[in-house]
């Protein structure tokens, strides 16, 4: 179980795809556990107009019944047939951006309690520029996106800026490893035994 | 600010107990008698936020949530009410009157085998409600009222879990569980229990006489993260107090 972890959207589908890749042709299985898998967000994004939006806590919570629903259905099914599973993004992403956003850490690590731990995590940096062109094409900006029109205080730039620097604490600690490209061929070389 | 506001807000009330207890019929004679007291009472139901209700109406149709997606899913619901319908009309000084609050969340995801401590903290802050009513029936009881109009639904009558066929079965199975729940929080939480074997009239006078008795949770004391979070993010609420320092 390979977890992506990053707040762009594109870059963590990215690295998630050429992960997948590379653990197919070494292994002839891997697939891709992507956020939104059970729908729950592309239906919020549908509600009536009109309807007041969801707060940070509010958006957690959703994200969380969306992983339980790639748990249930993409993680656990994977693991138990013995094969290998990249989750993309995973929990990491989801506390960066509600810690940014003011919710307490101790909350977050009871919620995603129920998910189990990631052999690796990978963290994909942000790229220098962040698209301008306002595609939602992830958590991360489905979430800035659901906040700023529901008129949450919490400034888009700082919430990048203070989930930016969650990350960098996880992999200052070595909870998660910097991604590039040379992690992808790390990852699939066949192991030797050592004596 | 909240010692302030203590004053002037409405008091939160909660009706809670098994399907077939005759909560709901309660709480309307209730809200019909606070606004002939001449004060604003303003309803929420369970599961019923115009945001989340649709995304939990479409899983349940088609049989596809775990208990873990069930709960959040509900959690979700509740914290939308909570923070758009809820707290406004407390604050503005209006009457609320839950028909089901968070320990129908409690009894029923716990009689689906969740950890207790884990539910606690989805619902986290906790919004403590000033009085709590909870409508007694035995299983039996729920059971019959419920058979004598419709047969329980997939989710209701808890077949996701007992693995039983039968609704009606399933139903008897899974309500004993949730009343053990409900029995345990009864005496945890300090409801105010209502015999609901008894008429709906003599349930009606023993509600109003509870009420009028009955002494408020001071949010200073009970409330204070729950209604500092909410100033802190909600859009709608007033912005006076500092944000939260969680981090």
């Amino acid at each position: 179980m390979i977890a992506v972890e990053g707040t762009s959207g594109s870059a963590v589908a990215a690295a998630a795809r050429s992960l997948a890749r590379a653990l197919h042709d070494a292994t002839g299985h891997g697939g891709v556990s992507a956020w939104d898998a059970s729908g729950i967000f592309t239906e919020l994004a549908a509600a009536e107009a009109g309807i007041a939006g969801p707060s940070a806590r509010t958006l957690t919570l959703l994200y969380a019944a969306d992983l339980a629903f790639r748990v249930r259905w993409h993680i656990a099914p994977a693991l138990d047939a013995g094969e290998s599973v990249v989750v993309a993004p995973y929990i990491e992403s989801a506390k960066a951006l509600s810690i940014a956003a003011g919710l307490p850490r101790r909350w977050l690590d009871e919620v995603f309690g129920f998910a189990p731990k990631p052999h690796v995590c990978y963290r994909v940096k942000e790229p220098r520029r962040r698209e301008s062109s306002g595609r939602q094409n992830g958590y991360s900006e489905s979430f800035t996106s659901a906040l700023v029109a529901n008129g949450d205080p919490t400034d888009p730039a700082e919430l990048r800026a203070r989930s930016t620097e969650y990350l960098n604490s996880l992999e200052a600690r070595r909870r998660c490893i910097r991604f590039t490209p040379g992690e992808v061929a790390r990852l699939t070389r066949p192991q030797t035994r050592r004596r | 600010m909240l010692q302030r506001r203590e004053a002037s807000r409405g008091l939160l009330v909660a009706f809670e107990g098994p399907d077939g207890s005759g909560k709901s019929t309660q709480r309307k004679l209730f809200k019909t008698w606070l606004k002939s007291e001449g004060r604003e009472a303003v309803t929420t139901k369970w599961n019923s936020s115009p945001l989340i209700k649709p995304l939990v109406k479409v899983r349940k149709q088609v049989r596809a949530l775990s208990p873990e997606e069930f709960c959040l899913l509900h959690a979700a619901d509740f914290r939308h009410r909570l923070e758009t319908e809820v707290l406004p009309a407390l604050w503005r000084g209006a009457t609320v009157v839950a028909d089901r609050y968070l320990f129908t969340a409690l009894a029923r995801d716990a009689a689906r085998g969740l950890p207790f401590d884990w539910l606690l903290h989805i619902y986290e802050p906790i919004l403590w409600p000033d009085i709590v009513f909870y409508f007694a029936v035995s299983p039996e009881t729920s059971g019959m009222r419920i058979a004598a109009t419709r047969e329980p639904k997939y989710y209701e009558a808890g077949q996701d879990i007992t693995g039983i066929d039968d609704p009606l079965a399933s139903y008897t199975t899974f309500i004993s569980r949730v009343i053990r729940e409900y029995e345990s929080l009864a005496i945890v939480f300090q409801f105010i229990t209502i015999d609901a074997e008894r008429s709906i009239d003599e349930q009606h006078r023993e509600i109003r006489e509870h009420f009028q008795q009955a002494q408020r949770r001071p949010w200073p004391d009970w409330n204070v993260e729950a209604i500092a979070d909410w100033l802190a993010r909600a859009p709608d609420a007033p912005r006076a107090m500092p944000r939260a320092a969680h981090v």
